[in-house]
């Protein structure tokens, strides 16, 4: 009997759990994760920097020092500006129609939702250009009017507009679904018309969801190569977007910049990372 | 405030939740709505507030008189408590008191000081003074529930609309409420409606008992009456009394 009590306050060591593997296959399995993560992950972004900076600071500040390198870089946060309110948008109108409505072909839009995700990007890029390039759909009528939506500013943000729709909704539809309506239903009975209810109540509950998605969007649409090119037409200094400047760049064998400007892309991925981190603990402990 | 209830039906796809249900609950009356799960006392409750809306046909809600069948919930105004609270988690108790006050039009709202003062005064009659800038997940399940109820009768309903209060509370928990509840009731006389699967808690709380079973009134009375009245085996059954 003493034994038994015994346990428990002298046994220091941490308690074996039935999960617990053996320290050989612990070391083998971290191993090759962190090796695998270091091999494909850290080791190009320290290469990326490594390049950038082969010159020194004045030859990464020259690199932007270049009418079509800042153009492509003020083109991208152009479309991001109108690709990141859009989409959240229509990713909250969607996550709010899948969540909170029954009705027949639910499934269909759920699935349509992440269609991006399986969707090979160039095919995002071809349908645009099947429809409004010049031997496309509309390309007559719009040729008519004087508009022109491919190889020009409106065909990139429909690409990626295409491309990062999935974020937002993805991530908000599963949460609002499971947060249930309850708190909206007591809102209502309060007397809070729709846009009250909405402000006061399901945003503070979906906040950082939101936001997530919204980083998740912003750097994906900041970093689209596919879609883009495809749309783009390649024009320097009219519809060069920042991965596609650095195609160029790299293509001429202009190495230095063609990293600097990369590197500018992966400091983009590193503080969405952060964010991303940061949102997601909120979340959790919201 | 009375409430009318006519010919009201309602089908979930196949499912008849609610046969032509017909209630009428007097001005300050406390009605208990009786019944085993599944037997539509829910759905009559969601359907009163207006957070669901009856089959179509010739079916009415009034509230007082005023037809309001077609009124959405934030019309009506029902005051409306939820068995799992519904707390907004992310204000605090008194934000959640003044819920009600402070999304009301601007011409009708009270100022900053009342809003606080009804709010301290509400506190005081669910004995949680002090508790204002607590968390909802800072409380017991009994104290949410009373917070839930000041929040619903912030903005002075006519009609209040109980849906299982204490159904997700423990037994002890669970008899302190109901008596504080009738006590609430009897000073307030606000008309209430609340909804309960334990017969026990219905002949204690209520001034009348109604019982539901598959969507259908099986008998509507006090509980003496039902309990040596039973009207048909179901209720004997439920009430587990002799049918005499």
């Amino acid at each position: 009997m003493a034994a038994i009590i015994d346990i428990a306050p002298t046994n220091a060591s941490r308690p074996r759990k039935a999960t617990s593997d053996s320290l050989v296959s612990r070391v083998l399995i971290i191993g090759t994760a962190v090796g695998f993560m270091g091999l494909m992950f850290v080791l190009p972004l320290v290469v990326i920097f490594q390049e950038a900076f082969r010159k020194g600071w004045e030859g990464f500040v020259e690199a932007f020092d270049d009418r079509a390198t800042m153009h492509a870089i003020w083109l991208t946060l152009k479309v991001a500006a109108i690709t990141v309110p859009l989409n959240t948008l229509f990713g909250l109108a969607a996550a709010w129609c899948v969540s909170r409505f029954q009705f027949r072909g639910k499934r269909l839009l759920t699935s349509l939702i992440e269609l991006p995700l399986w969707v090979s990007p160039i095919i995002a890029g071809m349908v645009y250009v099947l429809l409004f390039g010049a031997q496309g759909l509309f390309g007559p009528a719009l040729k008519e009017h004087g508009i022109k939506i491919i190889f020009a500013l409106p065909g990139i943000v429909l690409s990626t507009i295409f491309v990062t729709f999935t974020f937002v909704a993805r991530i908000l539809a599963p949460q609002m679904e499971a947060q249930g309506q309850a708190e909206e239903e007591a809102a209502m009975t309060l007397g809070a018309n729709g846009f009250q209810m909405f402000w006061r109540v399901t945003l503070p509950k979906i906040k950082w969801g939101l936001l997530y998605g919204i980083i998740l969007c912003n750097a994906r649409s900041m970093g689209e190569f596919g879609a883009v090119s495809v749309v783009s037409g390649h024009i320097r200094n009219k519809t060069n977007t920042v991965p596609l400047h650095i195609e160029v760049l790299y293509n001429e064998y202009q190495f230095v910049p063609a990293f600097a400007v990369a590197s500018m892309l992966a400091l983009l991925a590193l503080v969405t990372l952060i964010l991303k981190t940061l949102t997601t603990t909120r979340r959790g402990a919201a | 405030m009375s409430i009318h209830i006519h010919h009201i039906s309602k089908t979930f796809g196949s499912f008849q939740a609610l046969k032509n249900v017909d209630l009428e609950v007097k001005t300050g009356e406390l009605v208990a709505l009786l019944g085993p799960s599944g037997s539509g006392k829910t759905t009559l409750l969601r359907i009163i507030a207006g957070l669901e809306f009856a089959d179509a046909g010739d079916g009415s809600i009034q509230f007082h008189g005023t037809d309001v069948t077609n009124h959405s919930a934030y019309e009506r105004k029902a005051g409306f408590v939820f068995q799992n609270y519904a707390l907004f988690n992310h204000m605090t108790v008194a934000e959640n008191i003044a819920f009600g006050l402070r999304v009301m039009p601007r011409a009708t709202r009270p100022d900053r000081e009342d809003i606080d003062k009804a709010v301290t005064e509400l506190l005081r009659r669910i004995a949680l003074e002090g508790y204002g800038s607590r968390y909802p997940s800072q409380l017991s399940g009994g104290q949410k529930q009373r917070v839930a109820l000041a929040r619903a009768l912030a903005v002075g309903p006519q009609v209040l609309l109980l849906d299982e209060p204490f159904g997700a509370l423990d037994a002890k928990v669970r008899k302190t409420l109901r008596k504080w509840l009738r006590q609430f009731h009897n000073e307030t006389k606000v008309t209430t409606l609340f909804v309960t699967h334990d017969q026990d808690e219905a002949f204690e709380l209520a001034d009348r008992v109604v019982v539901l079973h598959e969507g259908d009134i099986q008998q509507i009375g006090s509980p003496q009456q039902l309990r040596e009245h039973p009207k048909n085996e179901f209720v004997a059954d439920f009430l587990d009394c002799v049918m005499i």
